[in-house]
């Protein structure tokens, strides 16, 4: 950012007098743009979604709205911003205006430190995967409030049950994550997809590192899925038990930030599983850095998000795959497997990272073969 | 919990996780078989005994009234006059599709078999006088007049017939008022 501030004020000097409101345009740029980002995702993610289910239960979904169907989501956005907005008499007024607000924030927070590219970072914090925990945990303040705020059972008892799957599930999601950052040796999502870039291609992604970062991804998928309070951890939510949970009592607009922050979660998931795991923006075999910075940032964006997306529709699959874990059953996977699993997978990287001074597997194939 | 059914636990839900998957994919990529018709683009097909709106042919109808004096809900009303031919021409055959329940009587009971189920089982409308179906466009009072006329024409010709035929000079006959329109 102060590059590009430093580098306008060279190309339109007269800019000079006030280059805080250059800062300030940018900023307002770069998170108007990751904004449309986030919401034609949302809108995408929902078609996507639609269009996986029917595939997998032998339907045809969305058809009838432009050209099969890919402008359902305009439809549904339009008449989600024309619905009227209800606010419940018994309702706690100000909270429940505010719940929606502060979830769609956490969810939207965390799109600044996803590398999209090269060079297409909204802010490459040094604090990259930290800043994503903490600011995610935003998203359960929300929950738990529109859950209070709404004055009904089904909403308090949603509500709670987030709160109480959340809590549980940040610990195997951040430790699943530290895999990462203890092979990059650095917090900043940049720095962790530049270590696994190299001449080895896809054995370069911290996915192959060793066995243990290998499991991690999996452990961090399964826990990144209860985070996002997707099937088949959705108690939260649980449409047939809990009437859609915290979320009943919302219609309107309000609603549909709800909704668009359940995307928007489900995109910073896969984007980090693959920034963590699947080498970002690294194509394969091929040093991004010594293209042209345009042709860098295209092919590196296009290359992300193909990951991202196919991870997406994985989470999709998984949706319609399996079942939803009765609460009980959520809890004792967290605190007896999850947690377990993921400070073993811990250990596990940093004896690897100590012992073969941070070279992965394939690493030390190939230094065997010269 | 020993560590062996610990284990065997984490193993059995990723086993059975991938088992689903696996059937979920085959299902999602390889559709066996398309169940959902398009409707309004694709149509199932319309069996030969499908009860659905009920027509008249009125150039083949012969007002017998089977089918008014049949219906359950009388839904059916026709009016008839007698044509210069001693046929029966109908006025008017209308058809409350509101009130009719499909039952087929109608059907099976007319003579000429004229009136039949058709396939058709859409349509729409804005009021409830919009469901009755008029079978005979032209205005029924039109008819009435047009019936009498030939009749009375008729009834002109046959008295000038008769006349020659006697062959007897007559003062000329007045002329045939016009038969009551019948109504049945």
């Amino acid at each position: 950012m102060e590059q590009l501030t430093a580098l306008i004020i060279q190309k339109v000097p007269a800019l000079a007098v006030a280059p805080w409101a250059v800062t300030l345009l940018l900023i307002g740029i770069v998170a108007f743009i990751i904004l449309q980002f986030a919401m034609v995702f949302a809108g995408f993610g929902t078609y996507l979604e639609r269009k996986i289910a029917a595939d997998i239960q032998g339907r045809i979904g969305p058809n009838r709205v432009g050209p099969i169907g890919l402008l359902q989501f305009l439809a549904d956005g339009v008449k989600l911003i024309l619905k009227e907005d209800i606010i419940p008499t018994a309702a706690d007024n100000h909270l429940f205006r505010m719940a929606p607000y502060l979830i769609f924030t956490g969810s939207f927070a965390a799109f600044v430190v996803v590398p999209f590219g090269f060079s297409l970072i909204a802010a490459d914090l040094n604090i990259g995967i930290y800043y994503v925990m903490a600011v995610t945990s935003l998203v359960s303040i929300g929950v738990l409030l529109a859950g209070w705020a709404s004055n009904n059972k089904w909403s308090m008892l949603g509500g709670m049950r987030a709160a109480a799957q959340i809590v549980s599930y940040e610990i195997p999601v951040g430790m699943a994550l530290i895999p990462a950052v203890l092979v990059a040796g650095s917090l900043s999502t940049q720095d962790i997809i530049r270590s696994q870039g190299g001449f080895l291609g896809i054995f370069g992604w911290n996915l192959f590192h060793n066995p243990f970062s290998f499991f991690s991804f999996f452990l961090y998928m399964v826990a990144a899925l209860a985070e996002t309070n997707r099937t088949p951890f959705d108690i939260p939510e649980a449409e047939s038990e809990l009437v859609s949970g915290y979320n009943t009592e919302y219609s309107g607009i309000r609603f549909g930030f709800f909704f668009m922050a359940e995307y928007a979660d489900v995109f910073v998931v896969s984007a980090l599983a693959t920034a963590c795991f699947l080498g970002g923006w690294q194509i394969p075999f091929f040093n991004a850095a010594s293209l042209p910075a345009v042709w860098a940032n295209l092919l590196s964006l296009g290359v992300f998000m193909a990951k991202a997306l196919a991870l997406v529709c994985v989470i999709i699959w998984i949706r319609w795959t399996l079942p939803r874990l009765r609460v009980d059953q959520l809890m004792r996977m967290s605190w007896k497997y999850m947690v377990p699993l993921t400070f073993f997978n811990f250990l596990g990287v940093s004896l690897w990272v100590l012992i073969f001074k941070g070279k992965g597997i394939p690493q030390l194939i190939a230094s065997i073969f010269g | 919990m020993s560590m062996k059914s610990y284990i065997n636990d984490i193993w059995e839900a990723v086993t059975t996780t991938a088992k689903g998957m696996r059937i979920t994919a085959r299902y999602g990529i390889d559709v066996k078989e398309e169940v959902t018709i398009q409707y309004p683009e694709q149509r199932g097909p319309v069996f030969e005994r499908f009860r659905g709106f009920l027509s008249n042919d009125v150039k083949t109808c012969i007002s017998c009234n089977m089918c008014v004096k049949i219906c359950p809900v009388d839904c059916i009303s026709l009016e008839a006059v007698r044509g210069a031919d001693k046929k029966m021409v109908l006025v008017s055959y209308d058809i409350n599709i509101g009130r009719c329940m499909y039952c087929g009587l109608c059907v099976e009971v007319c003579p000429p078999k004229s009136l039949v189920h058709t396939g058709g089982f859409e349509k729409s409308m804005l009021g409830r006088d919009e469901m009755v179906l008029h079978f005979i466009r032209e205005d029924a009072e039109v008819i009435r007049q047009r019936v009498a006329r030939q009749v009375a024409e008729a009834a002109a010709k046959a008295a000038e017939e008769a006349r020659v035929a006697e062959s007897q000079p007559k003062p000329a006959a007045p002329p045939a008022s016009a038969p009551e329109p019948e109504k049945k």
